[in-house]
C-alpha cells in the first residue's frame, strides 16, 4: 500500500515541474488559486451548517436509535449484520459520524472480524450523500433535489446488501 | 431539500420535546460547531488543492486533459459546455484517485455551471456520480484497519471496489431511465 502514499507528492512534483518548463509564475498562479478558497468556503457555509445541525438533531433525538431498532429486522432479512444497521443508516448524514461508528466497531469486534468487514464495505462504498448534495448545490438555485438523493441513497444501499454478500464469500 | 429538511427537523424536534426537551439546543449548537471546526479543515484543504488546479490551468494541463476527456464526458452528462466538463472530469478523476478534499472545489463549479445552463441531467448525473463513491482505493478504511492491527488490511478492496461500482452504476443506470421516461 505504500505507493498509494507517492501520489500526492508526485502528482505535485510532475505539475510544478511542468508548469516551470511553459513558463508558468509559479507562486503567482498558486496563490491566485487560493483567493478562490474563503469565497467558496462561504458560499457554502449557511448550507454546511444547516446539514449538520439536522444530522445531529436526527441522532441526538433518538429516532435513529429507535428507525435501527425498527429496521434492523429487515436488515438483517437482507443479510446485513444488525451490528452495522446503524452505520448504514448514519453514512448519508455524517462522514465524521460514520468514521467514529467505524473505529468503534473495529474496536469492539476487531478490524478481521465478518461484521468489521461488512462495516468497511458499508463504509466505502458509499458517501454522505446529504451532505454532498447540500455542498454542490450551495449557491445555485437548483430544485427538485428529491430525485437524485432518492437514486443515490438507492444505490448505496444496494452497494451495502451486494457487498454483505461478497465479504460472506471472499 | 425544503422537504426533506423540514420533516427531518420537524420530527427530531418532536421526538426531543416527548422525550427530551433540554437536548434540542445543545444538539443545534454541537451541529454548529461542528459546522464551524469542518470549515477550518475544509478550507485548509481548498487552499492546497485550488492552488494546486489554478497552476495546472496556467500551464495548460487541465486543458490537454480535458480534451482527452471530452468524447466520454460529453457522452456521460450530456453537455457541450467545455469548461463545465473540465470541472466536472477533473472531479472525476480526483475522486477516483482518492485524493481526500481535491473532488468538491471541482465538484461545486461544474455544478454552478450546469445549473447556470439548466442541465439538470448533467447536474443530476455529477452528484449521482458524486454520491454513490467513485474511490477505487478505500484509503481512509485500509489506513483505519491497519491502526486497529487488522493482519489483512487491504483485503477489503476488492469486495469494496465491487459494491462501489455497482453503486455507482446502479444510481447511474436508474438516472438515465428516469431521465429516458420524462422525455
Amino acid at each position: 500500500m505504500k505507493f498509494l502514499s507517492l501520489i500526492v507528492p508526485l502528482l505535485f512534483v510532475i505539475l510544478f515541474c511542468y508548469a516551470i518548463f511553459k513558463k508558468v509564475k509559479l507562486y503567482d498562479s498558486f496563490t491566485e488559486g487560493i483567493k478562490e478558497a474563503i469565497p467558496l468556503l462561504i458560499s457554502l457555509f449557511p448550507y454546511l451548517a444547516a446539514i449538520l445541525m439536522l444530522s445531529e438533531l436526527f441522532e441526538e433525538s433518538g429516532i435513529s436509535a429507535a428507525l435501527i431498532k425498527f429496521v434492523s429486522p429487515a436488515f438483517s432479512k437482507l443479510g446485513i449484520p444488525p451490528e452495522i444497521s446503524k452505520l448504514v443508516l448514519l453514512k448519508p448524514f455524517s462522514g465524521s459520524g460514520s468514521t467514529a461508528l467505524l473505529s468503534e466497531l473495529f474496536q469492539t469486534y476487531g478490524p478481521d472480524s465478518y461484521i468489521a468487514r461488512c462495516a468497511c464495505v458499508a463504509y466505502g462504498s458509499g458517501e454522505t450523500v446529504f451532505y454532498i448534495s447540500a455542498v454542490y448545490f450551495a449557491g445555485t438555485k437548483r430544485k427538485g433535489l428529491f430525485k437524485p438523493i432518492l437514486i443515490s441513497l438507492l444505490a448505496n444501499f444496494g452497494a451495502v446488501l451486494l457487498g454483505c454478500l461478497l465479504c460472506r464469500v471472499m | 431539500m425544503n422537504a426533506i429538511f423540514a420533516a427531518i427537523f420537524l420530527l427530531s424536534a418532536l421526538f426531543f420535546l416527548l422525550y427530551n426537551p433540554d437536548g434540542f439546543l445543545s444538539a443545534l449548537l454541537a451541529g454548529g460547531q461542528k459546522a464551524a471546526t469542518l470549515s477550518l479543515s475544509l478550507l485548509a484543504v481548498y487552499c492546497v488543492w485550488l492552488g494546486f488546479f489554478k497552476v495546472m490551468e496556467k500551464s495548460g494541463l487541465s486543458e490537454k486533459f480535458s480534451c482527452a476527456l471530452y468524447p466520454l464526458s460529453k457522452k456521460l452528462f450530456r453537455s457541450n459546455d467545455r469548461e463545465a466538463l473540465t470541472y466536472a472530469s477533473g472531479n472525476l478523476s480526483a475522486n477516483f484517485l482518492g485524493l481526500p478534499g481535491a473532488p468538491t472545489p471541482l465538484g461545486i463549479k461544474a455544478a454552478q455551471r450546469f445549473c447556470a445552463a439548466n442541465n439538470k441531467y448533467a447536474a443530476d448525473m455529477l452528484f449521482v456520480l458524486n454520491a454513490t463513491s467513485l474511490q477505487i482505493i478505500p484509503t481512509t478504511v485500509i489506513a483505519l484497519r491497519l491502526s486497529f492491527g487488522s493482519s489483512a488490511a487491504a483485503d477489503i478492496f476488492l469486495p469494496t471496489l465491487i459494491a462501489t461500482l455497482f453503486s455507482t452504476l446502479f444510481g447511474a443506470f436508474l438516472l438515465f431511465l428516469f431521465r429516458g421516461k420524462a422525455k
